[in-house]
């Protein structure tokens, strides 16, 4: 059993006996309420979506899953193709995508791992760290150096994040997608 | 037939937690006319609000309410049909297998603490799957349209505007706890923990040119007026007097008193969430004394509030009240602010009442929860 706050995006939850998708996990602590986690749950049997709260020490029965590493191929409306490495194809629309979306670029050479259930696929989980390339963002007003001074910036897929305050357009960032959070400036990937 | 509520509520600290929850169960009966059982685990707190009450008893009626000790060893009883955890307390397991056997599931409700932070209303009313078949439903007080509300009685403003439109009334009410009002006085009540920005503020007070009169119900700030008045073991009845501040301690009193209290003050200082709601309701200026949680997490719950409280007022009205409840709650001297405040009166008394009148037109706690529970019928 794991707790609530230990359940992340793209792993699954028999609740009553039914396989419950994490498509979203946001937690909230504050005062004296006690610390809740706020899902957004998809039933794999059913398909329908809910969304939902938790206390974050309320024990959920997380399902093992299968994984294939896999990397992004191409958009085909409504679906986003993915690929393994024996040119399986598998498509995902942007609702199995949710967690993700904001990092899904064309072009992307992420080795990301395409998550089943009972040989189905639901998801896709990107690495921890992920590079991508500002294609926006306005120049530094303070001339702050220390990397703690943060300004918005947009992703050439329209996401915005919060990054350092030296950073420029076309400078390649590193983000933690766990937290959505800039880390650092990075090299072009080659 | 009557639909029967069961209220749970575990006596953490203080009065707050059996507050609400008898202040809740009270109003399910007298103006929705449910059949409510309240369980408390600690009946000597609950007795403290409700003195007629017997500490000792099983099961009582009181209010129209079937009070129940909460015992550790639990024994079976039906569940009712809407089932409230009060602020997240763990309902007994047996009582929870209950719920599931019964042929009619209950409406099962986490009623949470009260919080003006915007994620409120994003999980407000939201279900919890349970791994045994029910959903338990989040439900959060707040000040806002998208909440749950707050606790309120129906005739609650009716009775304060009599209240206070009748000088007769607050004075006949103000001798029956045994307070003279002095003639020019500022009356304040007290109602707060600990605080080290306390002696700032009697300093300010007694230097004062007006003279203010101080009223302290009997509580955990006892100890820090004692020693700024450098005395010991004040008790009920005790008055003192430094420069233009004059102190009486009051006994601990019961909840309509103590909205009377509110209600002929012009000022009132009050703590945790209770009081803190029938401060609002008082329409009239107030300061907060947030209770306090590790890594200052309160701060945050604190400035949510006043984002929203301070809405209507000047830049110079919100700056004076800002500061005002920061400082009272970081232990800060008061001092500057407070003169801010006061120079601002006429314009924090008009917003009392307006954000009085606003909350108002709002569904209150109770209705919303009776009316959720019809929803999901």
């Amino acid at each position: 059993m794991k707790t609530a706050q230990e359940m992340k995006p793209n792993s699954v939850a028999l609740i009553d006996g039914q396989p419950w998708l994490i498509q979203k996990a946001e937690f909230t602590k504050s005062g004296r309420n006690s610390a809740i986690v706020k899902m957004k749950l998809k039933n794999l049997l059913s398909g329908s979506s809910t969304e939902t709260v938790y206390k974050a020490d309320d024990k959920m029965e997380p399902v093992i899953l299968d994984r294939v590493d896999v990397t992004y191929s191409y958009y085909s409306e409504p679906n986003f193709v993915f690929m393994d490495q024996e040119f399986n194809q598998y498509e995902l629309n942007k609702d199995d995508l949710e967690s993700v979306m904001p990092y899904i670029v064309d072009g992307m050479t992420d080795v990301c791992e395409a998550v089943f259930f009972e040989g189905k696929v639901v998801s896709v989980d990107l690495p921890t760290t992920i590079v991508r390339q500002i294609t926006y963002t306005e120049g530094s007003a303070r001339g702050d150096t220390s990397g703690k001074v943060m300004k918005p910036a947009k992703l050439s897929n329209g996401t915005e994040i919060k990054v350092a305050d030296f950073c420029n357009i076309d400078d390649w960032i590193e983000i933690d997608t766990r937290t959505g959070e800039y880390k650092s400036r990075a090299k072009a990937p080659v | 037939m009557k639909a029967t509520w069961d209220i749970f509520c575990s006596v953490v600290d203080n009065y707050g937690d059996i507050g609400v929850t008898w202040r809740l169960a009270r109003q399910l009966v007298a103006e929705h006319g449910l059949a409510v059982r309240l369980w408390v685990d600690d009946l000597g707190a609950f007795v403290r609000l409700c003195p007629q009450a017997d500490a000792q008893a099983l099961r009582q009626i009181q209010q129209g309410v079937e009070v129940c000790l909460w015992r550790a060893d639990w024994q079976a009883v039906e569940p009712a049909d809407v089932v409230i955890e009060a602020f997240a307390c763990e309902l007994p397991v047996s009582y929870i297998a209950a719920m599931v056997q019964r042929a009619q599931k209950p409406l099962w409700l986490n009623l949470e603490y009260l919080s003006a932070e915007e994620w409120v209303e994003g999980c407000h009313g939201l279900p919890s799957l349970q791994s045994n078949g029910l959903s338990k439903f989040f439900f959060f007080p707040g000040f806002t349209a998208g909440s749950g509300g707050l606790l309120r009685e129906r005739e609650l403003l009716q009775q304060r505007r009599a209240f206070q439109a009748d000088s007769g009334a607050r004075d006949e009410f103000l001798s029956s706890i045994g307070v003279t009002p002095l003639p020019g006085a500022r009356l304040i009540s007290l109602f707060a923990y600990e605080n080290a920005a306390l002696a700032s503020w009697l300093d300010v007070l007694a230097a004062d040119a007006q003279a203010s009169q101080l009223l302290v119900p009997e509580g955990r700030i006892l100890a820090d007026l004692q020693v700024w008045l450098g005395c010991t073991a004040m008790r009920a009845g005790d008055v003192q007097q430094r420069g233009q501040l004059h102190i009486q301690v009051l006994p601990f009193i019961q909840q309509d008193q103590y909205d009377r209290l509110l209600w002929s003050c012009d000022f009132n200082a009050v703590r945790g969430e209770d009081s803190f709601v029938r401060a609002q309701w008082a329409g009239r200026p107030l300061l907060w004394h947030i209770y306090q949680q590790a890594d200052n997490a309160h701060l945050e719950k604190l400035d949510a509030f006043l984002a929203l409280y301070k809405e209507g007022l000047s830049v110079d009205g919100q700056r004076a009240l800002v500061e005002l409840w920061h400082a009272w709650n970081t232990g800060q001297s008061v001092k500057e602010s407070w003169n801010q405040l006061l120079q601002r009166w006429p314009e924090q008394q008009a917003h009392a009442e307006q954000w009085c009148l606003q909350r108002a037109s709002q569904a209150d706690l109770a209705e919303a929860l009776v009316q959720f529970y019809l929803n999901w019928l």
